[in-house]
């Protein structure tokens, strides 16, 4: 194979392995929210000891900043037990749904 | 007796920390908040998405955050820098003002 083709193949399947991520979805978001919702969506809820204070509110944050905050639970780089687990069960695709779902006004199907 | 006036003594001795870690100062939060503006807003809603909301967090995550920052628990350059100087009243001070703030609510 001629050089010039050997790098165009590289190119393609480079550019397919990289994951597909699209921006996120708020009603992708509000249907995983199951997980979150136990602390987060309960007011008064509080962290468990040896650190005892508030869940932070979530409704209105930057969904930039929730990522952020839901990568760096996962990478360990912030450090909280539960935020662990749970960050590291989620996709990155599921953490800009979640994140697009908290920062939007969008609040799940009318009932 | 005495090992149970120890065990109580030391169990008040710990949770004085706590109490004073409580309240704070809205209206002298506010008079230091001038730096944290610069990211988060004057009244706590950034602009900028990389930075987070602080209008109307709750005040013991706020003041819990900074704490982290403060002891390197937490991680982040910019913010490493900003609590340095802090004293754990100023900590308590910008928490209440930031957490009277309009702004973020509880979603379900």
């Amino acid at each position: 194979m001629k050089p010039i083709t050997m790098t165009l193949c590289a190119s393609v399947l480079m550019a397919l392995a990289v994951p597909v991520q699209a921006a996120g979805d708020p009603k992708a978001g509000q249907v995983k929210t199951s997980m979150c919702a136990g602390c987060h969506g309960i007011p008064g809820w509080r962290t468990a000891y040896p650190g005892v204070y508030s869940v932070p509110k979530l409704g209105g944050q930057h969904a930039d900043y929730i990522v952020a905050a839901l990568k760096a639970y996962k990478t360990g780089e912030r450090s909280h037990p539960s935020m662990k687990g749970i960050a590291a069960s989620l996709s990155d695709q599921d953490m800009e749904d979640l994140a697009a779902y908290y920062a939007s006004s969008y609040s799940g199907p009318a009932k | 007796m005495k090992k149970t006036l120890l065990i109580l003594a030391a169990a008040a001795l710990g949770m004085a920390p706590l109490a004073h870690a409580a309240k704070g100062n809205a209206e002298a939060g506010k008079a230091k908040s001038t730096p944290c503006a610069g990211c988060h807003g004057p009244d706590g809603i950034s602009t900028v998405a990389s930075f987070p909301k602080l209008a109307g967090q709750h005040r013991d995550y706020l003041y819990h955050s900074l704490k982290d920052y403060k002891t390197g628990k937490r991680k982040n350059p910019i913010m490493a820098g900003q609590v340095a100087n802090l004293s754990d009243a100023d900590m308590a001070d910008l928490a209440a003002y930031f957490a009277a703030q309009k702004g973020l609510a509880i979603k379900y």
